[in-house]
């Protein structure tokens, strides 16, 4: 019996130290085309500037209707007064309007990422 | 402060959710075998249990009883704070949720490492995590303790040690698998709680011709504790709370419980309707308190109005019941936050020191959940809503920066990072201690107590000013790292 046919040492598995590492086979061409070309890098850099200019509009747009609450409320203290089924307009609005506005800018910045993701791809396809 | 709900209720709730709860986590041990399983439920669960495993950990006391006690004593201004808890899940889908799960990172420690190949990174990153989750469990071990002296009337030292120990034993048992079920089981459990008595409430009271909102009365300044907030800390609070969501440890780690990026922005979607849904019920909760339980706010006990209020308004088995119910909830409240805080640390500390097997998984997760009750035992309770800001603004501080630039900008360094991390920690944390020994008569209180209006953005400066210094010390791997979090995941082929 020589040393080769020795069972292998049994190994300890354990969690990953650095779980950065890559599982072989996933993401080939996005990181082959990053890592080796030019055009890829391009194409990668395109993205993540498409994708963030995405966020901080919406993030923007959100956050401006939402100091524009208060805001709105101290230049025209009269708004404060209204109220309907006796609930003043500035608990309506802080405690049941935002919600929808918040889900309303998620679902629409969920469609475009995955757009934006799409094209992509296609591009990749293509080249 | 005596009991005031019949004793036995109390326990019969405490101990239903807390036996559910160790009960879901050992079924969860016959499907969790691998230490994958253990960490990160193996990466397979669906997106609506994944959203209310979320939704569950997330709402924690100061969502169930601290929004409702905050309205209570300040009325219309304690509305921004369900708004920055719901609006810091957007913050998360824009800048985070779908990068973060692409960079296979476990805990932000790893993301640190992985992103910017170094281990000084790593191991400030980890020292804050911990920091972090220890401060945001104590007001959970607080909001515990306030419950169990109100619904039982025993010691409050008691509640607290109870959340720890059902919580170690879940954890330890189960890891994040069954952790999984139960969180999506609690935040059902939690909406249920609040929603079945408050629909009962407001039947009784139309029907028998008692005041919902007095005519408008009720949304009265006057009935205010205390004086109006100033703009400034509403602006500096919704900034706290936007940007220190996507810092949490115990959130960000329930990303990678998703399969790939795009199932990563789907869930949190889905969480975002969850909380919405959620926080109409404190808001009523507190709106409702104001006429039918005023007298907690001027005993200090404002927080116990969501347990209070079925009470006030049923006599007999139907009060006893609904009380219950929402005990249960609360408590419910406590375990998931708890947990989930404990599996984080957990996986952040037995990864620094016990080389990430299960049994360092184990120990780990005790470590992290003794020290802070250590902390809750030896401090006084705060207003919950209040003493969780302030974690919130400590983390938009410190791991905010890392996380955002880290994802979006290619020139962070490591020295950069822990530069801006080390400032926002020192800033942050400095002027919370600096108000709270100076007290409220001091200048600039509201600057001290609520900052992060302006420390954030300095630990932004810091972070972008150091990586410019030390732009030589750029990580070679940007490229790729960046690559990698940003580009869709190849189509599944079969």
């Amino acid at each position: 019996m020589n040393p080769a046919d020795d069972p292998p040492q049994r190994v300890r598995v354990t969690a990953p130290r650095s779980a950065g590492r890559p599982t072989p086979g996933s993401y080939p061409v996005a990181r082959e085309m990053a890592e080796q070309s030019e055009v890829g890098e391009l194409f990668v850099r395109s993205l993540i500037r498409s994708q963030l200019r995405l966020a901080l509009v919406v993030a923007a747009g959100f956050l401006l209707i939402l100091i524009g609450i208060p805001v709105l409320l101290a230049v025209f203290p009269q708004i404060g007064e209204l109220s309907v089924f006796t609930v003043p307009v500035p608990w309506l609005l802080l405690g049941l309007g935002v919600y929808p506005l918040v889900i309303s800018c998620a679902a629409l910045y969920v469609r475009s990422a995955s757009r934006n993701e799409m094209r992509f791809r296609d591009l990749i396809d293509e080249g | 402060m005596n009991a005031e709900l019949n004793p036995v209720v109390g326990y019969v709730a405490l101990i239903l959710v807390s036996l559910s709860t160790v009960l879901i986590g050992i079924y969860g041990l016959r499907i969790s075998r691998t230490t994958g399983d253990f960490y990160v439920a193996s990466r397979t669960v669906r997106p609506w249990w994944n959203a209310s495993a979320i939704g569950g950990e997330y709402l924690s006391a100061a969502s169930f009883l601290g929004v409702a006690g905050l309205i209570l004593l300040s009325g219309v201004d304690a509305l921004w704070f369900p708004v920055g808890y719901t609006a810091g899940y957007l913050m998360l889908l824009l800048f985070v949720a779908a990068p973060l799960r692409r960079s296979g990172a476990y805990t932000i420690p790893d993301f640190a490492e992985a992103r910017l190949e170094s281990l000084m990174v790593r191991r400030v990153t980890s020292l804050l995590v911990v920091v972090v989750g220890w401060l945001y469990i104590v007001p959970q071990l607080h909001g515990a303790a306030l419950t169990v002296q109100i619904t039982t009337g025993l010691p409050p030292w008691v509640g607290a040690v109870a959340v720890v120990v059902v919580v170690c034993l879940s954890v330890v048992t189960g890891g994040m698998r069954s952790i999984t079920f139960v969180q999506a089981f609690q935040y059902w459990l939690k909406l249920t709680a609040l929603a079945v008595p408050i629909v009962f409430i407001l039947l009784r009271l139309s029907s028998t011709g008692s005041p919902i909102t007095d005519a408008g009365a009720v949304f009265a300044a006057e009935l205010n504790i205390g004086g109006d907030a100033s703009l400034y800390r509403n602006i500096s609070l919704v900034i706290a709370l936007l940007f220190g969501t996507l810092g949490l440890p115990h959130v960000l780690v329930r990303f990678y419980t998703n399969p790939d990026g795009a199932s990563a922005r789907r869930t949190t979607l889905i969480v975002l309707g969850l909380l919405s849904v959620f926080y109409l019920f404190p808001t009523m909760y507190g709106i409702l308190g104001r006429i039918y339980t005023p007298d907690l706010a001027a005993d200090g006990a404002a927080d116990a109005t969501v347990l209070l209020l079925p009470s006030r308004i049923f006599d007999g088995a139907v009060g006893d019941l609904l009380s219950a119910l929402v005990t249960a909830g609360a408590f419910a409240a406590f375990l998931s936050t708890t947990s989930g805080l404990v599996v984080s640390l957990a996986g952040v500390v037995s990864q620094e020191f016990f080389q990430g097997s299960v049994k360092g998984f184990r120990r780990a997760a005790v470590i992290s959940a003794l020290i802070p009750l250590l902390l809750a035992l030896a401090t006084n309770t705060l207003a919950l809503a209040g003493s969780v800001s302030m974690v919130f603004a400590f983390t938009a501080s410190t791991i905010c920066p890392l996380l955002l630039l880290g994802i979006w900008w290619r020139g962070l360094t490591d020295v950069g990072a822990v530069a801006g991390m080390l400032s926002g920690a020192v800033l942050c944390g400095g002027s919370i201690l600096a108000a709270a020994a100076l007290g409220p008569a001091s200048a600039r209180y509201e600057w001290l107590q609520q900052p992060a209006l302006w420390t954030v953005p300095a630990a932004f400066a810091v972070t972008i000013l150091v990586s410019r210094l030390t732009v030589s010390r750029t990580p070679g791997s940007v490229s790729r790292v960046l690559a990698r979090l940003h580009t869709p995941e190849p189509v599944q082929r079969p």
